[in-house]
């Protein structure tokens, strides 16, 4: 025998002061915030409070890309590609998704955030990624 | 880093497995039941023998908050000290063999389940994603996987078939029950599901439990190493193209067991992979080279579970070395997004 069943709870998640300060810039300015190391020079993305590398906090805040260039594009069976975008000016890689493709992405390719009309201070306030203008796809 | 032996010996007294298949229609703990009685059958043991248990489950799979209640009493953990991992299976082993090695205990059992038939794995895992930056993209841990996996095939025309020939010829050593594309060709026409990954290269998830006794008394399998590492949770902030967790993992182990891993002393290796292109990882991490015996029954490419995985892997290793196939094992675990956290365990003959 088979019980079915499913568990629905809302959460709410608390962004932190870092995390907060990412989500209100993007939807307010549509700006890409990082932060950057004084200790050990390294510029992360997203904004964060602390360094993963070193432990120094807090860090200094600046603005990434919003241009960069993909590392890594996986695309799921439905359609949904989603990469690791090195945005210009950071050290690490963000995860996000790649919108308006006309083809198969490529390693290296540039792109471009592509902000959400409607935004509500969250990560798909950046709708995807997309081929800046010029770039082969 | 130091790390030094393990202070007390410890020892591999008795394996048991509930085989790993796509769905089993029992409840989960009369699924770990089978694995402990197994594993004290194989140890000449009785539950009263046992000081203290360690389980290895998580919640989201089992769709219960602290799962590891639902499964109190089959594994003898009622009025004894039980510590509970919500990770691999193998992490939980290498707990116990801290308890028993501290002096704690002398007879530590070791269980760990996971049955995926009852929701979408992959979907779940979704919600171990860092929840404000990632979890609203819909990315999960097999997109994780497929984002390695193309940092690795960039460049490579040949990868895809490379990782349909791994796939496939663990598939042909294992003895699964999954029906799974097992031809290389096959497995090149099966679906991309996180490109570059096809369905056909992945080691198939379905239900399974591991029980593993681990005692001070002697016996014809001894634990002589143990390592473990966590990297970045975000995978932007790794370098994707390697496992530096597990090469950090196996450095421990390397040094607990007073082992010059330079010197390729392991002839017998049982990896935790998921993806032919992780075995690419495994082998770059730990230099283990093609001298060694690696998944000879086909390791995870045959069918198995998360959070067993890793487990299942020291019971394979523990069999080998008992069977004089290995005088030296090594076992591996991972676990998280593309490979977060790692484990790694040595296993060597006798007393």
């Amino acid at each position: 025998m088979i019980r079915e069943s499913a568990i629905r709870i809302p959460f709410r998640y608390a962004a932190g002061g870092a995390g907060s300060r990412f989500l209100a810039a993007l939807r307010d300015e549509r700006r890409i915030l990082g932060a950057r190391c004084d200790g050990c020079r390294r510029v992360f993305a997203p904004l964060r409070s602390f360094c993963s590398s070193c432990g120094a906090s807090p860090l200094e805040e600046i603005a990434l890309g919003p241009g960069g260039r993909v590392e890594a594009w996986t695309a799921r069976a439905d359609g949904t590609v989603f990469a690791l975008v090195r945005l210009d000016g950071a050290d690490t890689a963000l995860l996000h998704r790649l919108v308006g493709l006309p083809g198969e992405p490529r390693r290296g390719m540039r792109v471009r955030a592509r902000f959400a009309a409607e935004r509500r201070a969250s990560i798909l306030d950046i709708a995807g990624f997309e081929p800046e203008e010029g770039a082969s796809a | 880093m130091s790390a030094g032996a393990l202070r007390r010996p410890v020892y591999v007294s008795g394996i048991g497995e509930s085989r790993p298949v796509p769905r089993d229609p029992r409840a989960i703990p009369e699924m770990v039941l089978e694995a402990v009685q197994a594993a004290y059958a194989d140890a000449r043991c009785a539950h009263t023998d046992i000081d203290a248990v360690v389980t290895a489950s998580v919640d989201l799979l089992d769709g219960l908050t602290a799962s590891n209640i639902a499964v109190t009493e089959v594994v003898d953990a009622v009025m004894k000290p039980e510590t509970r991992i919500s990770s691999e299976g193998l992490a939980a082993a290498l707990h116990a063999a801290a308890q028993i090695a501290s002096g704690a205990y002398d007879a530590v059992l070791v269980v760990a389940h996971a049955k995926t038939s009852m929701a979408d794995y992959q979907g779940l895992t979704r919600w171990a994603l860092d929840p404000i930056h990632v979890q609203p993209l819909g990315a999960d841990f097999l997109a994780c996987a497929g984002l390695q996996a193309a940092m690795l095939a960039d460049g490579d025309p040949g990868a895809e078939r490379r990782w349909a020939k791994v796939a496939a010829e663990r598939r042909r050593a294992g003895n699964g029950t999954f029906l799974i594309p097992s031809s290389v060709e096959e497995i090149l026409l099966s679906p991309v599901i996180a490109a570059p990954l096809r369905e056909g290269m992945c080691a198939p998830l379905g239900d399974a439990a591991c029980a593993v006794v681990l005692t001070a008394g002697s016996a014809a399998v001894r634990l002589t190493g143990v390592g473990w590492d966590l990297d970045s949770h975000a995978l932007g902030e790794r370098d994707l193209r390697r496992w530096d967790g597990l090469r950090r993992a196996f450095a421990r182990a390397c040094a607990v067991a007073g082992m010059d891993p330079r010197g390729m002393p392991i002839d017998l290796v049982e990896p935790s992979c998921f993806y032919p292109h992780e075995e690419e990882m495994f082998r770059a991490a730990t230099a283990i080279g093609e001298r060694a015996e690696l998944s000879p029954d086909g390791g995870l490419f045959a069918g198995t579970a998360p959070v067993v995985a890793g487990l299942s892997r020291f019971a394979a290793a523990a069999r080998g070395v008992r069977a004089g196939r290995a005088k030296r094992a090594l076992a591996h675990g991972a676990w998280g997004p593309a490979g977060q956290g790692q484990a790694v365990a040595i296993l060597q003959a006798g007393a």
